[in-house]
């Protein structure tokens, strides 16, 4: 019965297959982040948005607001992004606006779509001749390469005081324009005497770390694939090399087992430390259905030596009560002798739409989002997210003192900053790289899709 | 000279029809056939042709190599891969389980209730029916995050401990905690009033002479059961069954709490990366509700051999369950309903106070100092007071407008599904037995049978393209909607009408009484009730439908999609409040239509 199902379907199928004409079918032609764009054409050759992007790329962030000024005033902006803070960053721009010309109103939306639903909004949104979104603020290095920028739909536009705060030039800059990299970190409850000293020790024999699913947030897959990259494949084998023997043991058999995977992926000489590592991990986490839920369970008392892997920033919203505190929790990366990866890092990346209505007022205002510091004060007055910018970030830190921000009472709000978490033999964050994640997103990306996930007993 | 006199062709058809025109009936048939048509199957069209395109930068563009046209590899590698058993059977038999054991809870539990209610002399009757349909209104996945919090336990679920865990040093397993057992519970006690307002429906319209004159011959009261009164229930036992599985099999919301994989969970999952092919799960969800609905059409005909159940019987007597026994089990169905309604309320209540969400430690410190109104009354979101960047329920514009829209939208859905609705029941009633009128009928009925959130994937594709963008708009929640509910008001309205005597309106026509006249001065006053049930229904489940709008609109959007951001972020405290907000948005409407009309979702079954 079920082979005629689907000798039924598939005949279908292919009726209609053959009806709709495979022939229109276009070759993939997709050229990697940064790469392509600049090859595709001279700057005078540029037209509409390019030729717009090109110019302003030219320009302060006055000239890009006056710019704004001139060409939304009394009109309506519409943004989508994965942070609901744009939301609270639109009113300070518009501020920042009013400053300059007093009579200067826009009105605001600020979407935030859920479910991965982000891309497909932006598709069905380029198709239109002019668009709804000015602009977008958007997460997954890997599904922003392969459905928004190989496909032409994002544009990336580069602030020239961004540029230059990075030593650069817009011209010369390659890749998406971060506005700040967000970090997921192990964590877990010390109430117990469980101890992770090691990256290895979350994936040890009855370990069940939180873990958002790897398909309800992409970027989370995107972290495991990024392990099989040699750099990171390196720092897991590292760690692995100053495990004791009895731990080594438990984790060879599987190392032996993925031996053979890591060589047909095409991997470097470590990347069976992490397909071992990935293999267990993804056999083992506890899936929960966000970042939220993890931290409310690791901080309470209760929750006696869970750990998980969840946004840093989340930490900032517990109040101290009986039951709940951050006392509670070690971020596994400060713990003197803590050896390995300490979590990962990810990026929101700014873009405008190829058909904005607004682009120059989207252009402000990615400038100003990327180069003040109150444009990015909607992100930086919580720990865990940092500005792109480094002088941004700088005036950050002086304003909100995020490394000191718990004191020695709660010694995990004490933010080590960008450079430490990304520090080797530091916080050693694996930090998104969204050419890497496409290009293994149907080899390691499969190889993980047929692995079992951890189910209780 | 003697030519016959030749009939003038034009003239009889132009006559035929004019007098076909002039029967409302058929306009309404005639309009709303070619409408529905198009607003069912368009999106089932559209469903169909997603599985055979290219998607940009997922797994059929990786395996054709090809970044636009169509193909088929999304069926061959669904079916065909590794990954076949994990990204289709093991959900699809998930799936057609949590289904089958839904059915089966909601008519166990809400027939016997029923049954109980109707039949016999059991106390507090009246209380109880009113409390019982509760969790039908309350957002499904609203009781499995109660679940959550009364059930886990670190040594279990490897999370913090539950209410009970932490209270009692209760620990239950993980079965009992994750998976099915507990999606079908919920979802059984979410959909009994279901069963209890059908069965309980028959019940009280039941002819007892048949159960009386069995007893008179002395039959054995189980054997009456089986052989006589099972047997008058089957119909609505079958139409709950049809009610509930395709509800229960497009429920995304309660397995993806309670970790569930089922074709809903892994039609959002799979959407990313393997687009088209989620797509195709979309499609077999819809083949399940053109099954029921076959199945249905087989049941009516068996239906024949039940009509021995002949009008309203005036000689209803109850079952006496004993002196002790009507208030005992009054009693226990006054616990059951305790912590099926009123626990989960009390709840919500409490955690809108809570310092955390789920942090009840005042209660093993007894020190209620540590509850909080800071998710009330905090009026800014600039310092960090672990409001996680929010401001409280009563400032937050978020809230305030999602709970705008949602009136909006369920006030606008009501009205009109509940005006084709009632239009469409009245014109097949006139036309029982034209082809025409059962098409219309059915076409109307089908989307109610198709799962929610393949319905609304359908809408989303058919909507979001270079000609019309309807994403995120009130328009497109109010299509989905409008389609979605229609079967609420055509069946309550269609049996309503068939009650009704043609003379009736006859004799309204022979005194030339316009049709509109007829309708509000004589049709629709006699069945106001019914017809008004057709408009509530529609307005209550739209106020908390999540699987139908979730990937129509974005979360801020209308309050089911709000309330599932702050469950699915951890803020227990703003979801709870949205549902209190639901809760008694609900009641106050449906007080207000039962004051105003005599009518209410329990009505004429709880005495």
């Amino acid at each position: 019965m079920k082979k005629k199902i689907i000798s039924i379907l598939l005949a279908g199928a292919m009726a209609i297959g053959m009806l709709s004409g495979c022939a229109e079918g276009v070759p993939q032609a997709a050229p990697a982040a940064g790469t392509g764009e600049a090859e595709a054409a001279k700057p005078e050759e540029l037209t509409g948005i390019d030729a717009i992007i090109a110019e302003a790329e030219t320009m302060s962030l006055e000239e890009l607001a006056a710019k704004a000024i001139e060409e939304s005033n009394g009109k309506t902006f519409y943004g989508v992004g994965n942070s609901s803070r744009g939301k609270s960053a639109l009113p300070v721009f518009i501020e920042y606006l009013q400053s300059i010309d007093p009579n200067y109103t826009m009105e605001f939306e600020w979407q935030q779509p859920k479910n991965n639903k982000i891309f497909e909004q932006l598709t069905s949104d380029s198709l239109k001749g002019t668009g709804t979104f000015a602009m977008t603020l958007i997460q997954d290095g890997n599904q922003i390469q392969t459905k928004m920028v190989d496909t032409d739909i994002l544009k990336t536009f580069v602030p020239k005081e961004w540029a230059e705060a990075k030593g650069t030039t817009p011209d010369a800059y390659e890749g998406f324009l971060p506005l700040q990299t967000l970090n997921k970190v192990f964590m877990y409850n010390n109430t117990g005497s469980a101890t992770y000293g090691n990256c290895w020790d979350f994936v040890a024999e009855g370990s069940h770390p939180l873990f958002m699913g790897v398909d309800s947030e992409i970027v989370g897959k995107n972290f495991l694939m990024m392990l099989t990259e040699d750099k990171y494949a390196g720092w897991l084998k590292d760690a692995y090399d100053k495990l004791d023997d009895s731990k080594k043991a438990y984790f060879d058999p599987v190392i032996k087992e993925v031996e053979a995977d890591a060589a047909d992926l095409g991997l470097g000489e470590n990347g069976k430390y992490a397909l071992a590592w990935i293999k267990l991990w993804v056999n083992n986490y506890n899936e929960q259905t966000d970042d939220g839920p993890i931290c409310n369970t690791l901080v309470d008392a209760s929750a006696t030596d869970q750990s998980g892997l969840l946004v840093y920033s989340k930490l900032r919203s517990v109040e101290e009560s009986a039951g709940v505190s951050v006392a509670n929790v070690n971020v596994a990366a400060y713990d003197d002798g803590y050896t390995g990866i300490g979590g990962y890092g990810y990026c929101h990346y700014l873009f405008l739409t190829k058909n904005s209505p607004l682009p120059w007022t989207a252009c402000a205002f990615i400038a100003y989002m990327t180069c003040t510091e109150e444009g990015f004060d909607a992100w930086g007055k919580d720990m865990g997210g940092y500005s792109s910018n480094p002088k941004v970030a700088e005036a950050i830190e002086s304003t909100y003192h995020h490394s000191e921000g718990g004191g020695e009472e709660f010694p995990a709000k004490n933010d080590r900053g960008y450079d430490w978490w990304t520090g080797e033999g530091q916080g050693e964050l694996v930090l998104e790289d969204p050419a890497y994640c496409s290009e293994v997103s149907f080899s390691v990306g499969s190889w993980i899709d047929v692995l079992d996930h951890y189910s209780a007993e | 000279m003697n030519e016959a006199v030749k009939p003038d062709k034009g003239a009889i058809f132009k006559n035929k029809l004019k007098t076909w025109f002039s029967q409302p009936q058929n306009i309404i048939l005639l309009l709303f056939g070619i409408v529905l048509t198009f607003s069912t199957v368009a999106p089932i069209v559209a469903i169909v042709e997603d599985t055979f395109k290219i998607h940009p930068g997922t797994i059929d563009q990786h395996l054709t190599g090809k970044v636009s046209g169509h193909t088929i590899v999304n069926y061959i590698d669904l079916f065909t891969s590794k990954l076949a058993k994990t990204n289709l059977w093991i959900p699809l038999m998930n799936t057609v389980i949590l289904s089958v054991l839904t059915c089966a809870i909601s008519i166990l539990f809400g027939g016997l209730f029923a049954f109980l209610v109707t039949r016999t002399d059991m106390k507090y009757r009246k209380y109880l029916s009113s409390i019982f349909i509760f969790p039908y209104i309350m957002p499904q996945w609203t009781l499995a995050v109660v679940w959550q919090h009364m059930f886990y336990s670190n040594k279990i679920t490897g999370t913090s401990d539950g209410l009970l865990a932490s209270l009692f040093h209760v620990y239950f397993p993980n079965w009992w905690c994750r998976g099915v057992f507990p999606s079908a519970v919920v979802l059984g006690l979410h959909y009994a009033p279901f069963a209890y307002i059908l069965i309980g429906g028959i019940f009280k319209n039941m002819d007892a002479n048949l159960e009386e004159a069995a007893t008179i011959l002395d039959t054995p009261k189980w054997k009456i059961m089986t052989r006589v009164t099972l047997p008058m229930i089957k119909p609505a036992i079958l139409s709950t069954i049809l009610l509930v599985f395709g509800s229960a099999m497009g429920s995304y919301p309660v397995p993806h709490y309670l970790n569930l994989t089922t074709l809903s969970t892994k039609y959002i999952s799979m959407n990313s990366k393997y687009t088209g092919e989620a797509s195709i799960l979309a499609i077999i969800m819809m083949i399940f509700g053109v099954l029921i609905l076959g199945v249905n059409q087989m049941s009516l005909k068996s239906r024949k051999n039940y009509t021995t159940v002949t009008g309203k019987s005036g000689q209803l007597t109850k079952i006496s369950i004993g002196k002790a026994g009507k208030y005992v089990v009054g009693i226990i169905f006054i616990v059951i309903t305790f912590f099926t309604s009123i626990w989960p309320i009390i709840l919500f209540t409490l955690e809108t106070f809570l310092p955390n969400p789920g942090d009840y430690s005042f209660l093993y410190t007894r020190d209620v100092s540590h509850l909080t109104t800071k998710w009330w009354i905090t009026n800014e979101n600039v310092t960090e007071n672990g409001m996680y960047g929010q401001p409280g329920i009563l400032y937050n514009s978020t809230i305030w407008h999602a709970f705008k829209g949602t009136l909006l939208l369920a006030v606008a859905c009501a009205l009109i599904a509940g005006t084709i609705g009632t239009l469409i029941g009245y014109a097949v009633s006139k036309k029982r037995r034209n082809k025409w009128a059962n098409y219309v009928n059915n076409v109307a009925f089908l989307p109610y049978l198709m799962p929610s959130i393949a319905v609304g994937a359908a809408f989303f594709i058919l909507f979001s393209n270079e000609h019309i963008n309807l994403f995120n708009t009130y328009t497109l929640l109010i299509i989905a909607g409008v389609v979605k509910y229609i079967p609420f008001a055509s069946r309550s309205s269609l049996n309503s009408m068939l009650q009704l005597s043609g003379e009736l309106e006859e004799a309204a026509v022979i005194m030339n009484t316009p049709w509109i006249k007829r309708m509000t001065r004589i049709i629709i006053p006699i069945q106001k009730s019914s017809i008004i049930s057709g408009y509530l229904l529609p307005f209550m489940t739209c106020l908390r439908e999540l699987s139908l709008f979730l990937l129509l609109c974005t979360q801020g959007f209308i309050l089911s999609t709000t309330l599932d951001y702050f469950d699915e972020m951890g803020l227990y405290a703003f979801s709870s409040a949205i549902n209190l907000i639901l809760i008694v948005t609900i009641l106050i409407f449906n007080t207000l239509v039962n004051k105003l009309t005599g009518a209410s979702l329990d009505s004429g079954i709880g005495g």
